[in-house]
């Protein structure tokens, strides 16, 4: 059985962090995000009481805590079928663009913000793409920034790349066998594998929430990338972000969503489900 | 009356989960929740597979999907299902629970808190305990548990593991699950 974090305990966090921090989680799912301070208090440990002592005394253990509270699963290419779409019909229609911007929203450890770089690269639209990638946790940016992830539990990330790059025998599409060696440096003994390092100088990892609002950084993007990250929150919250993405794409960018995600209301209407994308309508 | 049924099952328990279904209609009044462990080199097709055996159609929820009646809910490969405040669905990436994503326990404990004693939980056939302690969940909040019949189970681990865990209301064969929504379905007619 697992532990349990009361009703009324969970409400006191959420007040807590928000008093104590400029972190917001009130408008979170709250059965996962409940499920997450239970592991926080049972793996430190400890029981609420310290725990809310601690955040609002001591910055650094916040920090740490919030890092925790974050779901940061992700895989290179994950879901293969959408990186596949996006290479064969979304990336050629941007080729004669003279840069192109993407925002990766939660990027997690950052696996998929290189499988987007290594389709450009791919498209040979690697030069001219400018890419920002952010997430709340400060850890996982660390990891992402690495480019370095384990061997082991990630095998199925170079099924995933072979399957992209129609490896296994998709002549269909007239592509060339692509070797893992040209993006990645795999090493079994030392159980890593390294994306290549023209690829990690190119994105800007930077720390963002995106309950907070208002981005940080400047510009507009022809690509938004959040998978599965907005899951974790309600859907009024979800709202405000889709209405943000909205607002800070190009007419005709492109929204690219987890596979069991969908655009809420009331932006929904102004986005054209294009294949496995969301295209922002022209004029409106 | 019940606000939603929920079932969860692993190795054995897609027969049952079809017979269950081909016998529920459109207009069955309750939502269905289905959880079960899917391999996963076979998640798609396996709504297809499901669907031509229902009589209701079969859904994989969108995140924060209301969650209505009229339709069996199959909690998406490779997420786990919550049943969020609002009944709305909340879907998760976080890590495997019992090995499994989804798992039935953690959709078992979310659906008890929400709906209380106006859930009913039912564990099917499977191999692993991943349902036990969420069985004992929908018990505790007051809710109905059923468990198939061990000794009809192609596997029986996992009832047989709710039963250690929670004194079970009813341990119902297949046929006797198939009347149990039966009689769901003849008391909502009625009400209306």
């Amino acid at each position: 059985m697992e532990t349990e974090v009361k009703d009324r305990d969970f409400r006191l966090f959420v007040k807590t962090v928000r008093q104590y921090s400029k972190y917001d989680f009130s408008d979170y799912s709250d059965k996962s995000l409940k499920r997450m301070v239970a592991k926080v208090l049972s793996d430190n440990k400890t029981d609420i009481n310290t725990l809310l002592c601690n955040i609002s005394n001591n910055r650094e253990y916040l920090d740490n805590i919030i890092n925790k509270l974050t779901v940061t699963t992700t895989e290179l290419f994950r879901d293969p079928l959408v990186w596949k779409y996006l290479r064969k019909n979304v990336l050629p229609g941007l080729k004669t663009w003279s840069t192109i911007n993407i925002w990766h929203a939660g990027c997690s450890a950052g696996q998929e913000v290189y499988s987007m770089l290594i389709l450009l690269n791919e498209a040979g639209m690697l030069e001219r793409a400018r890419i920002i990638a952010t997430d709340i946790n400060s850890e996982v940016l660390g990891i992402a920034r690495s480019g370095k992830y384990r061997y082991s539990f990630n095998k199925g990330y170079l099924d995933n790349f072979d399957l992209v790059m129609g490896n296994k025998g998709d002549k269909s599409d007239g592509v060339t066998h692509v070797p893992y060696s040209r993006y990645l440096d795999i090493d079994s003994e030392l159980d890593t594998i390294s994306i290549k390092p023209f690829l990690l100088e190119k994105p800007v990892f930077k720390r963002h929430d995106l309950v907070a609002g208002e981005i940080t950084f400047p510009g507009k993007f022809d690509l938004v990338i959040c998978r599965n990250v907005v899951i974790y929150f309600n859907y009024s919250l979800q709202s405000r972000i889709f209405e943000m993405f909205y607002n800070h794409l190009h007419p005709g960018g492109f929204l690219v969503i987890g596979n069991h995600e969908k655009i809420a209301a009331p932006v929904s209407d102004r986005f054209i489900k294009t294949g496995r994308t969301y295209k922002k309508a022209v004029t409106f | 009356m019940y606000r939603a049924i929920i079932i969860g099952g692993s190795a054995g328990s897609f027969q049952v989960v079809a017979r269950i279904l081909s016998t529920l209609d459109k207009d069955f009044p309750v939502p269905v929740l289905l959880v079960l462990h899917r391999l996963k080199h076979v998640r798609s097709g396996f709504v297809e597979a499901l669907s031509i055996k229902s009589s209701i159609p079969v859904k994989e929820p969108v995140d924060k999907d209301y969650i209505r009646p009229g339709f069996t809910w199959l909690a998406p490969s490779n997420y786990h299902l919550y049943v969020e405040s609002g009944n709305r669905f909340a879907l998760s990436t976080e890590p495997q629970v019992n090995h499994s994503r989804p798992s039935v326990d953690l959709s078992f404990f979310s659906a008890a808190k929400e709906y209380r004693r106006n859930l009913a939980g039912i564990i099917l056939s499977g191999a692993n305990k991943d349902g036990a302690a969420g069985l004992k969940m929908v018990g505790d909040m007051g809710g109905t548990t059923i468990v198939q019949d061990p000794s009809e189970c192609q596997v029986p681990v996992m009832p047989l593991e709710s039963m250690k865990l929670t004194k079970v209301h009813y341990v119902y064969n297949t046929e006797q699950i198939v009347s149990f929504f039966k009689k769901i379905r003849e008391n909502g007619q009625n009400r209306q």
